[in-house]
């Protein structure tokens, strides 16, 4: 793979990361409020499916932060990438 | 006829009491049945039949789910909630659960929320179908379960999303095979309620599964050793550290009872490069550690945590070294007392299983205590509903974490890892000095000044030398 190549794939992982942590935002967010909704109930299964809605807000929200983490982590390494590109281009010179 | 029948009883039950009285009363004490009542007070009723089992067995009693002495003094800590000096945290903003452990490693660990099932070994201690239903229960709820010290039980393996795995001192997940399918590995040198003592399970009570999990001959016995094999130098664990993380990749950690010697030994594992230091308090239970390894061994996880944390942070190691503590953790205000003391996650043990059989304890009391639901030798393991008891499981580990987050919203944060010393309050002065928490009936600004006074009146008080009252002032 170029050096080239190496960029652009970076930058696609990159950005689709950050589109998964939108995801994970938003999906979060639309299970808690159906937490909230679904609590309402007395009913011991909604009850259930509740709590299990909860979790799954807890979990997207994992997916939001794991997702921030690894761009960050994609980040450092396309800094990394780019630096090198200057200073190999440095070398040649 | 019913009245009939309850005039009897209630007839019986009063004549029956008057004489007790009457006996109890005006007999001397050496033909008193009422003696065991002082003697229970003297003695304790847990030990007076620990005394006479000690007496019938003559060997030390496994006793399950160890001390009931509760040695950290969780309940003189509290929690400040804000009004106005800041504000709570508005309730539409989600408050962030996830701890990443093992940041340094390859492969982190993450989880969803800060409390996993703890070490708990198949066949050691519980069944296989109590294990699937704990490692199904960690699944729903996002989190990792812990192998204990076995073999590498597939059905588990397979039933965990996260799986941490105890590199052990019965040598039986200590393979390359077995080490490479974990997420995260824990080398197990002791534990709470038994500190670093070996143990062993005899041939009579191995069935043909644990045989094969743990690759046993016919006749053999389980020993776990008080050493870890191949580890007798800290040159040589230093080596397994770098060793295990090199071939895997993924976060490894060191677990510990806790010990006055905290310091010393964390200083060999930060040395080592470990990822993770799991300490297990004296309160640990486990499925028969002796009364006294239980009651008379170990530091209470509460002052390890908080030395624990303070070490890691004066050798600047705190986030890149994660804290987990263990032991007595049984209610959420507990578990989240120790993270904001230092703890980035915490194991909780008894308090899953109780959790895991809440349900089903009907199905063996009063005939047979709940345990024998869930333990390897119990008499009604083969009637565990493990669907049913991972969600009960579940609906706890949900409730805990929901616990955890209203503390978070009423101090004004908005992740259950932002909750420091900052957040709690202490009302006992030596437990407040030891934490260095803020003492509670001392206004903040006037705190230096008490502890000053306290200092120098304890001064006083050693050297018999009283300081003129207008000093104190």
């Amino acid at each position: 793979m170029s050096r080239q190549d190496l960029k652009n794939t970076l930058a696609y992982i990159h950005s689709e990361i950050n589109r998964i942590e939108t995801m994970a935002g938003t999906l979060s967010m639309t299970e808690r409020e159906h937490y909230r909704k679904l609590s309402n109930f007395d009913d011991r299964a909604i009850m259930d499916i509740a709590a299990e809605e909860q979790n799954a807000a807890r979990q997207l929200g994992t997916m939001k932060e794991m997702c921030l983490a690894m761009a960050q982590k994609i980040e450092e390494i396309e800094t990394a990438v780019e630096q090198e590109t200057f200073s190999g281009g440095s070398d040649r010179a | 006829m019913l009245k009939l029948v309850g005039n009897w009883v209630r007839s019986v039950a009063h004549e029956t009491l008057e004489k007790a009285l009457t006996r109890m009363i005006r007999d001397q004490y050496v033909e008193n049945l009422f003696e065991l009542v002082p003697a229970a007070k003297k003695v304790n009723p847990i030990y007076l039949v620990e005394i006479a089992m000690r007496a019938a067995q003559g060997s030390p009693i496994p006793r399950p789910l160890g001390s009931p002495v509760h040695f950290s003094p969780w309940e003189k800590i509290l929690f400040n909630p804000v009004h106005l000096s800041s504000f709570p945290t508005p309730e539409n903003v989600t408050i962030r659960t996830s701890v990443t452990i093992g940041q340094r490693a390859r492969k982190p660990l993450t989880i969803s929320i800060p409390v996993m099932i703890a070490a708990m070994s198949f066949g050691g201690a519980l069944s296989k179908s109590a294990k699937i239903a704990l490692a199904k229960a960690a699944t729903m709820a996002g989190t990792a379960t812990n192998s204990g010290e076995a073999g590498l039980l597939m059905e588990e393996r397979e039933a965990a999303q996260l799986f941490i795995g105890q590199y052990n001192r019965g040598g039986w997940l200590n393979a390359p095979e077995q080490y490479r399918l974990l997420d995260a590995i824990e080398i197990q040198l002791g534990q709470g309620a038994q500190g670093s003592t070996y143990q062993r399970t005899t041939a009579k009570n191995i069935g043909a599964d644990y045989q094969a999990v743990f690759g046993l001959k016919d006749g053999e016995d389980a020993v776990i050793h008080s050493r870890l094999p191949g580890v007798d130098t800290q040159a040589d664990f230093i080596e397994l550290v770098r060793r295990l993380r090199h071939e895997t990749r993924v976060p490894v950690g060191l677990k510990i009872a806790a010990t006055h010697h905290l310091e010393k030994e964390l200083q060999i594992a930060l040395e080592a490069g470990v990822d993770f230091i799991t300490l297990d308090g004296a309160e640990g239970g486990t499925h028969g550690g002796s009364p006294t390894l239980q009651d008379d061994v170990g530091l209470p996880t509460l002052f390890a945590v908080t030395r624990a944390a303070e070490f890691l942070a004066e050798k600047k190691a705190a986030g890149a070294v994660n804290l987990l503590a263990t032991g007595g953790l049984v209610t959420p205000g507990q578990m989240l007392k120790a993270i904001a003391l230092g703890a980035d996650a915490v194991y909780i043990g008894t308090a899953a299983v109780m959790a895991l059989i809440s349900e089903q304890m009907v199905e063996s009391v009063p005939f047979e205590p709940p345990t024998s639901l869930v333990v390897y030798t119990g008499k009604m393991t083969d009637s565990l509903d493990i669907e049913k008891g991972a969600r009960s499981l579940f609906r706890y580990l949900n409730a805990c974490v929901q616990e955890m987050e209203q503390v978070a919203i009423s101090a004004g944060k908005t992740s259950l890892a932002d909750l420091s010393k900052a957040d709690l309050c202490c009302l006992d002065p030596f437990v407040a000095k030891a934490t260095g928490l803020e003492l509670g009936y001392i206004a903040p600004q006037k705190q230096q000044q008490f502890f000053g006074d306290l200092d120098r009146l304890a001064f006083a008080q050693a050297t018999a030398d009283p300081l003129p009252e207008r000093e104190l002032n």
